[in-house]
């Protein structure tokens, strides 16, 4: 499992939908805002990639020091960012697409509406997990 | 785009040039600090030559013309290389500088996206960045692995005043004084030579100089020697005087240039390349220098071996760096590519890096090749990166240009990635600098990446915080708000504006400082220490600024404005804040009768409204005097408890009604926003003590609390009262307001649900009017069902004026009943108890039908509340059914005094939950062995979990019933009390009183009441009277609405009393009264018979049979006309089989066998005869024997007898039942149809009526 992993959603109008440390170290208060500094930068990247690619996995598209960020992009222009220090891709990349599952789930909720804050918990507990047993 | 117009091609032009060693003796320096310059910068504007023009002719034949050149005059004492620390020093100042620079733009607003994205380039990397980037890559000048920067030539000065020239020259160029590079052997010594004595005419004639300087050239050589004059008086300032010595200058390095420099370097150029081109060109020597050097295995040092000018390399770099220098770059390339490879053998990594470098910006010179260009610089960088600390400052420098070179051809991303690598080499005060030109590269590419530019900014202003440049990390972070406006990242929301406001606060510009903490003092996501954090430093700030200042939408606490609710009083006025929240339209439904229909409906549409009602059209209407209350929620979005104090709202009273309608539109419409915007300070709003008053509120609220509050405003006079907002002290330190938002979309969606509900913030105040305020004593929160209570309405008048005509009406008379006024001093529950028999029950429902809906009720109209006083007036309680209810008064007033307003209502609202107590049902049969006699099962039911009941009295309602024990069992003592969750079942007779049938029976056992309790035979409350005749009406027509049956008998009415625990004695005793109305029979028929006869007979068998008298008693009890019949039948009614439709005889209860074709038959020939036929055939022990079937004719309400008579065989017991009735109905003319239907003709079995005959002795 990686030291760090901030994994986020971000819905199509750039607001984060979901957020989770879900890396092996103590989480720090100060890193958060570091963490959400780089991914939000790193959206200006996938902005660009998305487009000129069919796939849905965009492998890392951004690093900053040594730290990656791994992007996904759903049809909907639904991001999930990974901001990660490991270097399995393939990990990355099955865990992209079970949390992918986890979020169609979640859309086909009629009481969720598309680019709300995702609150389920059980989709959180999910993701760590899925996070454990990928990363 | 041509490289040599580039930014980077004329940063190369000027700084990559020919370098001119200066050596001056101390007076030739003093001669012209007399101008306040030094020599070399007093020739410094002059090294520049916009248009030197000059053919040049390098390595190739064909010359070309060099139209800009420079050189730099550099004291000998400053070629060296400088020591890190120094140069860094150095660069210090550069970036203070515009430290100060910066400062008052800290004071404006932060540039918007749009002013960003306008800029020129030129704007987002000022002049200070430039100077700061040159700054930093002179830092590495005179290093000793490249040559561009050895002196090409060395010009010797001396004064015209100093003794002996000659020899002072020779002292000049004294090896001792050199640099130590040209001593190391680094750079070569033997360079031009240039002899200059410089003459100040204010000392002296020329003629001194004119003298030295043939002295000079007849030592030193012809050419090379020049005398310069200048001029220090000091009167020369003016415009007047002889500024004539400029032009030599000039003159003097034009030629310096052109006639001795360029030549210069084109000689050596040549000779270098005729050197090179022998060793070094041509198949052989490639040969002979791989083996050669493959074989010199020398031990790797980090800079390779060494290389001194006179070896190899060095005159190779020498000469592409002076081919770079008069721009013969193809030169310059080929040599450095010559070079790369020799480096690269030798491991000398520095050098081959410097090299490389050079080459890739010979291709950028070249316009050629990108991709080698690039290739170059790369490698060159890291490579430089690669050997560590001593190449870090060259990689910085090769980074520079890289990205320059990218900026040039518009690469922006990837000159800021360079930045951004470059930055992570260097300390933290260049590297802010770099990460800033990193930032900009990223607006400036296209799509600009503003998300980037924020981050780099961010990453630039923490480098900036770090390396104590305040000024600088507010202006980058400033630069980086707008991309965060507006923005959801909330970790980065905090961040930024955290760090701006803090710093702001450090250089103390406090208010901006605090505009930037406000934004993050309500951060519910952080942590408590972050949130302490943030707090503690708001609160700093704030005390530091030393005064108490205004906040416009303070977001702590917040205020929830959608929960804002007014309530103010015009013609409805409220007992309690909680009745407020009742439904407009439950109020409205009870005024709909209580208020004069005039001022509510028009009647049509030409009805012109009263001019007043007109006045306050579109307003609402408060009373002068009378609080206004507004109510709102309030949150603490923090885990830290916040103290709030001073919550107020902020009003405007104005005092001219005229105004109101343009006003209140205006007001309204325009609110909001805009209205900030006109309102600059709540400080406005302040006092207006003698118009109006207004409630402070103070409160501590906990973490993360929510709470709701009421603000009043009262005001005093007449005018219009307007309601602006809410304004609160936190922390007694900060003041926050919020203006309330009316937007007219917001005012439409309300005013569909009643004008009072509408957030109209404008009010028109009126003249002070009464105003009642009411309450029912001890009216209980939760009863027991069947609660029966004696309650108080107080109503008080608080004004002046007294107040008349007072109606009330209740919601729920089933639970609600105003009394009499002489109910008021009454004992309770002994005022309900019978009295002497005086009047006894014939009191009938006097009340019940006017008061049919039981709702509106008038007061005497001689009552009058005086002003000041308190009206009591009795009302009964009775908790009629479990479950949760609401109970809705309204009351009624009109106006002593005339005003606006001529009448008000009082409304008042209480929820009551009652439980359930006792269930008590009735179960009613016919009695078979009396006449209008009903046999009555009650079950009572305790439903409590832990009370216990005592069963007083059971009533029948009405004179017509009366009631009785069993005559077996006429003491029921047993049941007194009926404990929790216990079921009780007593069993009653209850007798028609009115069938003048039964007119003999006895009265004394009968009564409409019973007692159940036993000796408290006098005890019996009468349930005729009210109020429990009135309950008892409201019951009986609520209950109506459930039965479905088609004739209901009785309703009964049930007195309990609470039995009171033993540990818990009631003090007064609660009374329960339950009332079941529209109790019918099981099971009913209009025809009602008895045998009669004699029970035991004697009779002697053996002298005959016997013969038995018995009488059919026959009562009809319908409305109507009947005939009956009755038949007998011998026939035993057990085990028959055999069918005889069409007998009437076979006609028989008991068993019966379902034959479908029987029946078809049967209900042909008899409707109603439900129960099938069956036939016996064994013959029954006796015989009737007068008639087998008579018919007779009833009239309603009265008896017939129809003897019968049976003749018996032998002694024994028998039973006479084996008889039918059949009966019909007549409907009168003009009767029912549903009468006809329901049971106008049927027929029942005989009742058992068992005979005993003795044989006699």
């Amino acid at each position: 499992m990686a030291s760090t992993a901030c994994f986020v959603i971000v819905s199509k109008n750039d607001i984060p939908i979901y957020e989770a440390e879900v890396g092996s170290a103590p989480k720090k208060e100060d890193l958060s805002y570091h963490h959400q500094f780089i991914l939000h930068a790193a959206l200006d990247v996938v902005q660009d990639l998305a487009w000129t690619t069919n796939a849905m996995f965009l492998k890392s598209v951004d690093r900053f020091n040594d730290l990656v960020v791994s992007v996904y992009v759903t049809a909907g222009h639904t991001r999930f960012m990974l901001l990660h220090d490991s270097r399995s891709e393939d990990g990355i990349k099955s865990f992209f697409q079970e949390v992918h599952e986890l979020y169609i789930k979640i859309f086909l909720n009629p009481l969720y509406l598309p680019g709300s804050r995702i609150t389920s918990s059980h989709f959180d507990t999910k993701v760590r997990a899925l996070a454990r047993k990928y990363l | 785009m041509d490289p040599l117009r580039s930014y980077l091609g004329r940063l190369l032009l000027e700084e990559i040039t020919p370098v001119v060693m200066v050596l001056t003796t101390p007076l030739a320096e003093a001669a012209c600090r007399k101008s306040g310059l030094s020599f070399v910068d007093m020739l410094a504007p002059f090294s520049l030559f916009k248009k030197i023009d000059v053919p040049v002719r390098t390595a190739s034949e064909v010359p070309y013309r060099l139209q800009m050149f420079k050189i730099r005059m550099v004291y000998a004492s400053d070629v060296r290389k400088e020591d890190y620390e120094v140069a860094d020093e150095r660069i210090k100042p550069v970036v203070s500088e515009a430290n100060e620079k910066a400062l008052p733009d800290l004071l404006s607003d932060p540039p918007q996206l749009e002013d960003v994205l306008g800029k020129p380039e030129a704007e987002l990397c000022p002049l200070w960045i430039k100077k700061f980037n040159r700054e930093l890559m002179q830092t590495l000048s005179y290093s000793e692995h490249e040559t561009f920067d050895h002196p090409v030539a060395c010009l010797l000065v001396v004064s015209s005043m100093d003794k002996e020239p000659i020899s002072k020259f020779v002292d000049l160029f004294n090896t001792n004084q050199l640099p130590s590079l040209l001593n190391e052997g680094i750079m070569d010594p033997q360079i031009l030579k240039h002899y200059l004595v410089l003459h100040d005419q204010q000392e002296g004639p020329q003629d001194i100089a004119v003298n030295v300087l043939a002295e000079m050239r007849s030592t030193l050589g012809l050419n090379d020697c020049k005398l310069l004059c200048i001029n220090s008086s000091t009167e020369a300032d003016g415009s007047n005087t002889d500024n004539s010595w400029l032009p030599y200058i000039k003159d003097f390095m034009q030629d310096f240039a052109s006639n001795h420099i360029i030549p210069y370097m084109e000689q050596k150029i040549r000779v270098l390349n005729q050197q090179v081109a022998t060793t070094r060109k041509g198949f052989r020597n490639q040969i002979k220098n791989l083996w050669w050097r493959k074989r010199d295995d020398v031990p790797e040092a980090p800079n390779g071996p060494m290389y001194t000018f006179t070896s190899i390399e060095s005159q190779i770099r020498v000469l592409g760096d002076f081919a770079f220098m008069l721009r013969d770059y193809e030169l310059a390339l080929s040599n450095y590519k010559l070079l790369a490879t020799d480096y690269k053998l030798d491991k000398a990594w520095k050098r081959f890096a410097g090299v490389q470098e050079m080459s890739g910006l010979c291709y950028f010179m070249l316009d050629q090749s990108r991709k080698d260009a690039e290739y170059c610089m790369e490698n060159a960088f890291s490579t430089y990166l690669r050997i560590g600390s001593s190449g870090q400052r060259n990689a910085t420098r090769c980074g520079l240009w890289w990205a320059e070179m990218l900026k040039t051809r518009g690469q922006y991303r990837e000159a800021s990635s360079v930045y951004f690598r470059v930055s992570n080499e260097e300390p933290s005060l260049h590297s802010a600098v770099l990460l800033e030109q990193a930032a900009s590269c990223y607006l400036l590419s296209s799509p600009p990446m503003l998300r980037k530019y924020g981050f780099h900014l961010i990453l630039a202003g923490n480098s900036y915080y770090m390396s104590d440049q305040k000024q600088h990390a507010v202006r980058v972070y400033r630069n980086a708000l707008f991309v965060y406006k507006q923005n959801p990242w909330s970790y980065i929301n905090d961040h930024v504006h955290f760090n701006v406001g803090r710093w702001y606060g450090v250089l103390g510009i406090i208010d901006v400082a605090i505009k930037h903490l406000l934004e993050v003092i309500a951060c519910s996501h952080q942590s408590l220490v972050t949130q302490n954090m943030f707090l503690n430093d708001f609160f700093h700030y704030v005390q530091s600024m030393g005064k108490k200042f205004d906040v416009y939408k303070l977001q702590l606490p917040v205020f929830n404005m959608s929960s804002l609710r007014v309530i103010h009083e015009d013609h409805r006025t409220y007992a309690s804040d909680a009745d407020v929240g009742v439904s407009e339209s439950t109020w409205h439904e009870l005024e709909e009768e209580l208020i004069p229909s005039s001022s509510v409906v028009r009647t049509n549409w030409l009805d012109t409204q009263p001019k007043s009602s007109r006045k306050y059209k579109d307003s609402s209407v408060c009373v002068a005097g009378e609080a206004v209350k507004v109510s709102v929620e309030l949150k603490n979005p923090l885990q830290i408890p916040v103290d709030v104090s001073g919550i107020s709202l902020i009003c405007q009273h104005s005092t001219n009604l005229d105004a109101l309608t343009s006003d209140v539109s205006g007001l309204t419409l325009d609110g909001g926003e805009d209205k900030v915007n006109t309102e600059p300070s709540v400080s406005v709003f302040e006092t207006d003590e003698e118009n109006f008053v207004v409630s402070k509120l103070d409160i501590i609220l906990g973490g993360g609390e929510s709470k709701r509050v009421q603000l009043d405003v009262t005001p005093k006079v007449e005018g219009i009262l307007k309601l602006v907002g809410i304004w609160w002290t936190l922390s007694n330190s900060v003041v926050g307001y919020q203006y309330f938002e009316f937007d007219a979309q917001k005012k439409n969606k309300k005013g569909k649900r009643g004008h009072r509900r509408s957030l109209n913030s404008s009010l028109v105040v009126i003249k002070g009017l009464p105003k009642l305020t009411g309450s029912i004593d001890r009216m209980p929160t939760k009863a027991f069902a069947g609660d029966l209570q004696l309650l108080k309405l107080n109503l008080r008048n608080h004004s002046e004026y007294a107040v008349k005509g007072i109606k009330m009406k209740i919601s729920n008379p089933r639970f609600l009943i105003p009394g009499d006024s002489s109910d008021i001093g009454l004992k309770f529950p002994h005022c309900l108890k019978k009295h002497t028999q005086s009047e006894i029950n014939l009191v009938p429902y006097k009340s019940t039908k006017e008061n049919f809906k039981g709702l509106l009720f008038a007061f005497p109209q001689d009552i009058e509340i005086q002003a000041g006083a308190t009206l009591s007036w009795p009302i009964w309680f009775h908790a009629a059914t479990p479950g949760n209810v609401s109970l809705y008064i309204s009351i009624y007033y009109e106006m002593e005094s005339s005003s606006d307003i001529k009448y008000r209502t009082l409304c008042m609202h209480y929820n009551l939950e009652v439980l359930p107590s006792l269930d008590i049902s009735f179960a009613i049969s016919m009695s078979s062995s009396r006449l209008q006699e009903y046999i009555v099962r009650m079950d009572v039911r305790n439903k409590t979990p832990s009370e216990s009941f005592v069963l007083h009295q059971l009533s029948c309602v009405g004179s017509k019933w009366a009631v009785s024990a069993l005559p077996s069992c006429s003491s029921i003592s047993s049941v007194e009390t009926v404990s929790a969750n216990q079921a009780v079942s007593c069993f009653f007779k209850i007798k028609d009183f009115e069938a003048d049938s039964c007119k003999e029976a006895d009265r004394g056992s009968y009564r409409t009441d019973m007692t159940l309790y036993p000796g408290s035979s006098g005890d019996v409350f009468d349930i005729a009277r009210s109020p429990l005749a009135d309950f008892h009406f409201q019951e009986r027509y609520r209950q109506g609405k459930l039965v479905k049956g088609p004739c209901s008998l009785l309703d009964f009415v049930v007195i309990s009393k609470a039995a009171g625990n033993s540990s818990e004695p009631s003090p007064d005793l609660q009374l329960l009264s339950h009332h079941t109305c529209h109790c019918s029979a099981l099971s009913q028929s209009p025809v009602w018979w008895i045998m009669e006869g004699p029970r035991t007979i004697t009779h002697d068998f053996s002298k005959s049979y016997c013969e038995v008298s018995i009488q059919l008693v026959i009562h009809n009890s319908a409305a109507h006309p009947s005939s009956v019949r009755v038949v007998t039948s011998d026939v035993m009614p057990e085990k028959s089989q055999t069918v005889h439709p069409h007998d009437p005889s076979s006609v028989q209860g008991g068993w019966y066998d379902v034959s479908l074709e029987n029946d078809i038959k049967a209900i042909s020939s008899a409707k109603g005869t439900q129960h099938e036929k069956q036939s016996s055939k064994s013959i029954s022990p006796y015989v009737w024997c007068s008639l087998s079937s008579a018919q007779i004719e009833l009239q309603p309400d009265s008896c017939a007898r129809v003897p019968l008579k049976v003749c018996i065989f032998a002694p024994g017991t028998y039973n006479f039942s084996n008889y039918e009735l059949q009966w019909k109905v007549h409907p009168s003319e003009g009767a029912q149809v549903d009468e006809s239907k329901n049971g106008s003709s049927g027929s029942g079995q005989g009742h058992p009526f068992y005979v005993t005959v003795l044989q006699s002795v």
